[in-house]
């Protein structure tokens, strides 16, 4: 496809084209350039306590299966039997060796290899190649500190350099206590009429809509954090670290201020974690940096202090499935997690009483793309542009990436920018070539 | 008193009268009315399905305790109705259409102190908007505990059938 999505953000004006939440071809296309490429979020180690524990999730729109295999390290196929395609595993989750196709029973071992065919001998007279028809794997896996990611792009940077300037970022919700974090018991799955790109945008650094949208949750009894009193020094920032990823913060200057944020419910154990997280991880991501809100380049978003994180799912232009964990520190006592666990799930997910009104507007926005006229007239994303931070490092010394003000648009647009790369670039190869068979082989 | 509550009729249909008034109650938006029919130390719980298989097929449903679709106390639950009423829910505003239909209705337990166990199957339809719609399906398990001439909802669990839900959100009580 002629390479033009470099024009969807005009960044003189900050318009954005919102045809590329309705086009159908653009959808086909992120299929191949964005998801089938990006490393993308398969869910928490913890999910796979055992040996030969699994679970099955999405890759874009592929079906996968993630397993822990006997040998301890972890798998992840193509949830699709080599013969005719059907799934293999109909389970979200379970504890298996072998997976064994309910049409025509191939079985194929949790490590991927096909391990029986029903009439190897008298039907195949043996000729079927067994080391060719194993399940497909992801090109690589890899975690971050628990977080499994998979990309299916063999020419992909490593996880790592693919979450670049995120990652030391990250280590603030993955690495504050010794233990790091584990994800709780129960994922909330839905569907969302809307494009999936919407709610990462909501998500990267929509700082301005929660007075308005969630204002209702607030006054109710489901207040949110961070909490705020007047003399904070910065209000707080929208932190670009580059690569899609961005956040937003708000900002402590002292212990004091870190205290009086927390919500009553969650004030002692404030307390207890925060000198260890700033000997763990300094004054800048330890003490002054409070998170909000996140999203990874390209589909998962995060709440921090909500203790939320989000795949969204691409299905379509027009459909998005969330699949939503909380996540809490693993060294925390039980009696928080637990509290952790209802203060997101009443706040968030299915019948959060934040994420609710979030999901209206995303339906509506979307539909406005929908519409021939409505179409033409872009997007408003200029909140911000050209009033970044000049010099972070006058703020902290510490600070990676570009910094815009707290009420800023700089990661919605960084976000789409790196969307049209990606969408334009086609010269590394999304996918190992499946027509050849020594690609698909499951190397050992 | 027959011998089997569950084959006393008088004592069947005045739970069932009580369940559709607390079902009309919730469809006409009656809903600070509604909660007057809940204990003050409710649970109101609704656990995530998962598909399984094999001898895993015991945990389809979450166990109390993990993260669900709903887990609430009498606060919490008033808080929800709350937002509601705030005018600036917007997810609710205008608010859904609801019809709750009752039946299979059963007195599965009388405790020592009376409380009822009642398991009743539930068809829910709820239309949003222009073209938001879904039925949802499942059974409930309700504790009801003496009060006066009737009933306070002390416990509801509620099994919704779907693993993903197909609405976008779960905005509305069950």
């Amino acid at each position: 496809m002629k390479s033009h999505f470099e024009h969807v953000l005009d960044m003189k004006w900050g318009d954005l084209d919102r045809s590329i939440f309705s086009d159908p071809q653009t959808f086909e296309l992120e299929l191949e350039r964005i998801f089938a490429r990006c490393w993308l979020l398969l869910g928490h180690e913890s999910m796979l306590p055992k040996p030969n524990d699994f679970f099955t999730t999405y890759m874009g729109r592929d079906p996968v299966i993630v397993t822990r295999k006997a040998d301890g390290t972890i798998g992840c196929f193509l949830n699709m039997c080599r013969h005719r395609g059907n799934r293999v595993c109909r389970a979200d989750a379970g504890n298996a060796r072998a997976f064994s196709c309910p049409f025509h029973g191939w079985t194929f071992g949790n490590d991927g290899r096909l391990s029986n065919v029903p009439g190897y001998k008298e039907i195949y007279l043996e000729k079927l190649d067994l080391e060719a028809h194993g399940l497909v794997p992801v090109a690589r896996i890899d975690s971050y500190k628990g977080l499994l990611f998979a990309t299916f792009d063999a020419n992909a940077p490593s996880l790592l350099e693919f979450l670049g300037d995120m990652a030391w970022y990250l280590d603030m919700m993955l690495d504050r206590r010794e233990g790091g974090i584990e994800f709780l018991p129960g994922t909330h799955k839905w569907l969302v009429h809307t494009n999936w790109k919407f709610p990462v945008d909501n998500f990267i650094g929509d700082s301005y809509h929660g007075p308005v949208s969630h204002k209702s949750a607030w006054v109710s009894g489901f207040e949110g954090m961070p909490r705020r009193k007047s003399g904070y020094g910065y209000e707080g920032f929208q932190v670009n670290p580059g690569g899609g990823h961005g956040f937003g913060v708000r900002w402590a200057e002292n212990r004091d201020q870190v205290f009086e944020m927390a919500l009553p419910e969650f004030l002692d154990y404030e307390k207890e974690r925060l000198e260890e997280s700033i000997s763990r991880l300094g004054d800048l991501r330890g003490l002054h940096f409070s998170p909000m809100h996140a999203s990874i380049f390209p589909n998962v978003s995060l709440l921090w202090q909500g203790g939320a994180i989000r795949v969204w799912h691409p299905k379509g232009p027009k459909l998005t499935e969330a699949w939503g964990w909380c996540f809490v520190d693993k060294a925390a006592p039980e009696a928080y997690k637990r509290e952790k666990a209802l203060h997101m799930l009443q706040r968030h997910g299915t019948s959060g009483t934040w994420e609710a009104d979030d999901v209206d507007n995303w339906v509506q926005c979307h539909s406005a793309s929908e519409g021939y006229v409505a179409r033409r007239y872009p997007q408003n994303l200029e909140m911000g542009l050209g009033d970044e931070i000049d010099d972070p490092h006058a703020i902290h010394p510490d600070i990676r990436g570009r910094l815009g003000k707290f009420q800023s648009e700089i990661n919605q647009r960084a976000f789409y920018q790196r969307w049209a790369e990606m969408m334009d670039d086609p010269s590394v190869p999304a996918v190992p070539d499946m027509s050849r068979r020594d690609a698909c082989k499951v190397s050992s | 008193m027959s011998a089997s509550p569950q084959l006393n009729l008088d004592l069947w249909f005045r739970v069932q009268a009580f369940l559709v008034r607390e079902a009309r109650l919730k469809d006409d938006h009656q809903l600070t009315e509604w909660l007057a029919l809940f204990s003050d130390d409710l649970r109101y719980w609704m656990p995530v399905i998962t598909n399984r298989i094999g001898r895993d097929l015991g945990k389809e449903i979450s166990a109390f305790g993990e993260v669900a679709h709903f887990d609430d106390d009498k606060t919490s639950l008033t808080n929800r109705v709350k937002r509601l009423q705030t005018g600036m829910a917007w997810a609710e505003t205008p608010p859904s259409r609801t019809r709750h239909l009752l039946g299979n209705v059963e007195i599965m337990a009388v405790e020592p102190d009376g409380v009822l166990q009642v398991r009743s199957n539930y068809l829910m339809y709820r239309s949003h908007l222009e073209y938001d719609h879904e039925l949802f399906s499942g059974y409930r398990m309700d504790h009801l505990r003496p009060h006066g001439d009737a009933w306070l909802i002390c416990r509801r669990d509620i099994i919704l059938d779907q693993s993903v839900v197909t609405q976008k959100n779960l905005g509305i009580f069950f």
